[in-house]
């Protein structure tokens, strides 16, 4: 198990988990939203290759209402 | 005519005064009056700002039909020495003059370039304020005379109607229209802090023409924001040549564009010249002309000596001295401002230059 | 109505809306429909699953003819900004960017230093940079100069209701700029929408107004239908103030007596 920061929080994930898995942990995988792992925007198509390390820090961000 | 600036065909521009201008206006001439005084006094106060013109030089290769000095006129030709300059605006200086503007003809090997650049150096170490009226240059050339001291350019397109400009433009490198609507944007381009612009009144029919000259004054304020501008409204005067115009400007119509330039443009200087009579300078001081020139001589030099059989380029019709016109000014509760700038500020312009 | 021309988009609609403040989306989603808008703007906002129900993104595309305009709101500082820019992008696919950054989180006004700076950057790498200013003459200038697609001046603070307090302001900025000038923040009622079109806006953004109103969709209708009066209104040539000022002698008698 490794611990990233997700969205501000920590959390343990198991090593070698892809963008994409940490996406379904939280319930993401068929919203729309950025993901940028420490403040390098992933693309959605390199979300399933992309590998979570110990200490990432990961930010998934979507669109709400605001002026 | 193809190729004309969207900015001068645009009716929209000045569509707020043309209503204004026409004789059968329902507004009258005395609230014209009253406004364009109102937004004078808020904004300019009770002053008036003063300056004296020099030429240089009446050397010309133009052929320009409302000019004196156009190149077939039977005018004695001449240009200042050095010295000359020198002296000429010591003495001006001497008289109260903090304020000059340099004149000369087309470009000639006579009065060309370099000629005007340490004509400009000169005046730039006698006087606060150092404008100039002459030929045609490049952005590179007003560069140069920008980092000599000069702080301001007039440029008249005398006529901003092109079929009628080709007309008087007899001969000569003036007779291109559209680099003539393009100096006071090269000027500017190249760190010159102050444009003037203006038509010569009467050679054109005047509400089209006042109205373009709106236009251009509302261009160069959105595209070049930190310029200064000022609008003259120089009528034709007699001159050698006996040039006479189309249209005739009357002192009503001349008071109404003024009137609502002052309102359309509540915070540009609006200029008269000596080429009005002193009832109608006096007349217009306070109500909407914040700039005047003063005791002008527009022979080549003729601040030391006037030379009485030498023909200036126009007649001067208000000969006041300085002493004179200022008392007039004062009995309008007006303070005649000679001087309202140190020369350390005279670098040129540091913003960003305009593409 | 002309349409208005914001880089390679055309919008026949002026009213610009924002999204914040509504009880719920529905509401939100409602209200965009009754105004006609065709440009929205949103927040980014770290993803949460309860709030996911709603995806925003694809409620808004499934709407005809709506452009997103991402804003940068949370951000504090010019980099910031810039990030929050980069991933809306990504996310919207659109090139619109409101550079929003408000370093007080009461008063909410706009940081002029931080907004040119974020300006300057995102306009050099494409974006329609669209920055909500103070209403300040030269800031907007100097915001053309780096390239912005647009200036949007406040009208009063955000959410103050306080109308065109800067009017005479925006006045100045309408007046020198060769840009649309879009006023943004403080109306209150779609009345002061209607005379800041009169003064020759290019468009205005509206949020508060419509998303407190008690019936936002409605408020929403009268906004558009206000704009496209002002708009009416002036390129039909609103009648001049008449001079209120009166001399107590003739100012103009020197004339009858010169030739």
């Amino acid at each position: 198990m490794i611990t990233i920061t997700l969205n501000g929080q920590q959390r343990e994930i198991q090593e070698g988990s892809s963008v994409e898995d940490i996406l379904g942990i939280i319930g993401a995988e068929k919203q729309r939203v950025a993901v940028v792992v420490n403040e390098n925007i992933v693309y959605p198509e390199k979300r399933g290759s992309v590998l979570l390390q110990e200490k990432d820090l990961v930010e998934v961000l979507s669109f709400v209402a605001g002026g | 005519m193809n190729g004309l600036p969207t900015w001068l065909t645009n009716k929209k521009a000045s569509d707020d005064i043309a209503p204004l201008l026409q004789n059968d206006s329902s507004v009258s001439l005395e609230s014209l009056a009253a406004e364009a005084r109102a937004i004078t006094l808020s904004r300019f106060g009770r002053t008036m700002s003063l300056y004296a013109p020099l030429y240089l030089s009446n050397f010309c290769s133009s052929g320009c039909a409302y000019c004196g000095y156009a190149s077939d006129r039977a005018t004695r030709r001449r240009r200042l020495e050095f010295e000359e300059v020198r002296r000429e605006l010591e003495g001006m200086k001497k008289m109260g003059i903090h304020d000059v503007l340099l004149l000369t003809g087309e470009r000639t090997s006579a009065a060309g370039f370099d000629y005007l650049r340490r004509c400009v150096e000169i005046a730039a170490e006698i006087m606060a304020k150092v404008s100039i009226e002459a030929f045609p240059m490049h952005v590179n050339e007003y560069r140069i005379l920008a980092e000599s001291g000069c702080t301001g350019i007039t440029i008249y397109q005398e006529t901003y109607n092109a079929e009628q400009y080709r007309r008087l433009h007899r001969w000569g490198p003036k007779q291109n229209f559209l680099e003539r609507l393009e100096l006071p944007e090269r000027a500017l381009q190249a760190g010159i802090k102050t444009v003037g612009i203006g038509a010569l009144l009467g050679l054109s029919e005047p509400v089209e023409e006042a109205l373009k000259v709106l236009r251009h004054v509302r261009h160069l304020s959105r595209t070049y924001w930190r310029a200064g501008l000022s609008v003259s409204f120089p009528r034709i005067r007699p001159q050698t040549g006996g040039f006479q115009p189309d249209f005739t400007v009357s002192d009503h119509f001349l008071a109404r564009m003024i009137f609502a330039f002052r309102i359309g443009l509540p915070d540009v200087e609006l200029v008269l010249s000596t080429r009005e009579s002193p009832a109608f300078r006096d007349g217009m001081a306070g109500l909407a002309v914040t700039r005047m020139s003063i005791a002008s001589k527009t022979t080549v030099g003729g601040y030391l000596e006037p030379d009485g059989n030498e023909k200036g380029q126009f007649e001067v019709n208000d000969d006041r001295d300085t002493k004179t016109f200022c008392k007039a000014l004062e009995a309008k509760n007006i303070e005649p401002v000679f001087k309202n700038w140190e020369p350390v500020y005279n670098g040129p312009s540091t913003g960003q230059e305009q593409t | 109505m002309d349409s208005l021309q914001i880089g390679t988009y055309t919008f026949s609609s002026r009213l610009i809306l924002g999204t914040g403040k509504f009880g719920n989306i529905a509401s939100m989603v409602d209200a965009v429909r009754a105004s006609g808008t065709q440009l929205v703007t949103v927040a980014l906002r770290r993803y949460n699953r309860e709030q996911a129900e709603h995806d925003l993104f694809t409620t808004l595309a499934d709407l005809e003819g709506i452009t997103l305009m991402p804003n940068t709101s949370g951000a504090s500082n010019a980099k910031e900004a810039v990030r929050a820019a980069h991933i809306s992008r990504e996310l919207s696919g659109s090139p619109f960017i409101k550079v929003e950054i408000h370093p007080n989180p009461q008063h909410l006004m706009p940081d002029p230093i931080e907004t040119y700076e974020a300006c300057r950057i995102l306009a050099g790498e494409g974006f329609l940079v669209m920055p909500y200013i103070p209403a300040d003459p030269v800031l907007a200038k100097r915001l053309e100069d780096a390239g912005c697609a647009s200036v949007m001046p406040l009208g009063s603070a955000i959410g103050s209701g306080q109308g065109l307090a800067t009017a005479e302001m925006i006045r100045l900025i309408i007046r020198e700029s060769t840009i649309p000038v879009i006023v943004d923040a403080g109306l209150r009622s779609p009345s002061e929408a209607c005379a800041a079109m009169e003064m020759g806006c290019a468009a205005v953004l509206v949020n508060s107004a419509i998303a407190v109103a008690q019936s936002p969709p409605e408020m929403a209708a009268a906004f558009a239908e206000a704009v496209q009066a002002g708009y009416r209104a002036k390129a039909a040539g609103i009648m001049p103030k008449s001079g209120s000022a009166i001399a107590t002698s003739p100012l103009t008698s020197f004339l009858d007596r010169t030739s």
